[in-house]
């Protein structure tokens, strides 16, 4: 699990379903969940609140402008790697955040993903769950 | 409203645990409670049914007092309106089950209650059976069935589902829900199961070492993590095993074993028989229609 704090800047909700904005140290993380601040007390603006998404729902790309549909985009360092034989643990450093990214051993060599890499790290709205930071 | 309040030194295994518990609970609630062996759980039931003494209790249901430690008043057992299930059932071997429905009665109540009972719970074909002939879960049916032939205002339940296999504990969650309606009993049920706790209860007591830890619906205490995930499921680890670079935890949950992707870092946290929350987002979970 990836867990970063950082502090709810942006609420928009509709019909129970919310987008929330969040900001951490430079980054504004997006998140979507099926509450609302109706339903959820944490999601106020200002709330201190953890940002959680598993290492496999990380995404590698080595085009640092990539044009497409995902909203979190970290732009990180390759701190070392941990190969196996299916799959691979790609440990990132995101300014002093140590961001974890799983991905196959294909995936890794396809891209020839090296330590001290500048690679993004990618991570889908839908894939982003809060938790109250108290 | 019940309230409860005892407080008793017990002689444990590491030696003397103080047990000092304050309870509330409205009538026709269904109140589990959880928690290790040996933190004084069935004594909280003992204490309530008037069977263990203790050095300060007060006991008070609706308007009537069962016990006033201070004005040295203490309600015996047979006066107290309680039912009574334990994990080992004793009914009386040399009579039949409609018999031992009987005997719980008392001298001038009707006999009805026992013939509705009997069709509640379904034992019209085993009622002129001895219990020697039964099955476990057939026993537990009967004892259940025996501890509200009085209509008790407080039902007691000590884990009188554990030594029952899956299906027959599913179905004797049902009885005893069944039963706690017809008769709006006021049940009180010492559980180690989690689901089941979700299953009947309403409020949920968790005691520590002789103190209440937590109480509140079973979403509070056994979900309440305060995560967006919308898909959650609360169970115990059951193994954890490596495969290449992540590790597969299998996680029980009632019924169903999930099992769940980890790291290497975070299986150092994980122990075998641990509870724990798994939870998913709403948007991963795809859903197929059963035929």
């Amino acid at each position: 699990m990836n867990i970063l704090t950082g502090t709810i800047s942006k609420i928009q909700s509709h019909e129970g379903i919310s987008l929330i904005k969040v900001r951490s140290s430079n980054v504004i993380f997006s998140s979507i969940v099926l509450d609302t601040p109706e339903t959820a007390h944490y999601l106020q603006v200002e709330r201190e609140v953890r940002i959680i998404f598993k290492e496999t729902e990380v995404i590698i790309s080595k085009d640092l402008k990539a044009n497409i549909s995902i909203q979190n985009q970290l732009s990180c360092r390759i701190e070392s790697i941990k190969k196996g034989v299916i799959l691979s643990q790609i440990n990132l450093m995101h300014e002093d955040q140590i961001i974890k990214s799983i991905i196959t051993s294909n995936a890794c060599e396809q891209l020839d993903l090296k330590e001290n890499d500048s690679v993004m790290a990618l991570i889908k709205t839908n894939e982003v769950s809060l938790s109250a930071h108290d | 409203m019940i309230q409860f309040h005892a407080y008793k030194m017990l002689q444990t295994a590491d030696g003397e645990l103080p047990l000092d518990v304050s309870l509330t609970f409205e009538k026709g609630q269904f109140i589990a409670i959880y928690g290790n062996s040996g933190v004084g759980k069935t004594t909280i039931l003992r204490i309530l049914a008037g069977l263990t003494e203790a050095e300060k209790v007060d006991i008070n249901v609706g308007d009537d007092i069962w016990d006033d430690s201070l004005k040295r008043f203490h309600l015996p057992v047979q006066k107290r309106s309680i039912g009574f299930v334990f994990q080992d059932f004793a009914l009386f071997p040399n009579l039949t089950v409609k018999e031992n429905l009987e005997f719980a009665l008392s001298k001038n109540d009707s006999t009805q209650i026992v013939s509705e009972l009997i069709e509640l719970m379904e034992l019209e074909s085993l009622q002129n059976s001895k219990p020697q002939n039964l099955s476990g879960g057939q026993k537990q049916r009967v004892a259940l069935a025996r501890a509200i032939v009085r209509k008790p205002e407080i039902l007691l339940l000590d884990e009188p589902l554990s030594a029952l296999d899956d299906e027959m504990r599913f179905k004797l969650q049902d009885y005893i829900l069944k039963t706690h309606e017809k008769y709006q009993l006021t049940t009180l049920m010492i559980s180690h199961s989690i689901a089941e706790i979700f299953k009947l209860s309403d409020k949920v007591i968790v005691i520590d070492k002789g103190k209440i830890s937590k109480q509140g619906t079973p979403n509070e205490v056994f979900a309440e993590t305060k995560i967006s995930s919308k898909f959650q499921v609360t169970g115990e680890i059951i193994s954890i095993t490596k495969s290449d670079i992540i590790y597969v935890v299998q996680v029980c949950s009632g019924n169903n074993i999930i099992k769940v992707v980890a790291t290497e870092e975070e299986i150092i946290d994980y122990k075998i028989g641990q509870k724990v929350l798994v939870a998913s987002k709403a948007f991963n979970p795809v859903i197929q229609i059963l035929l």
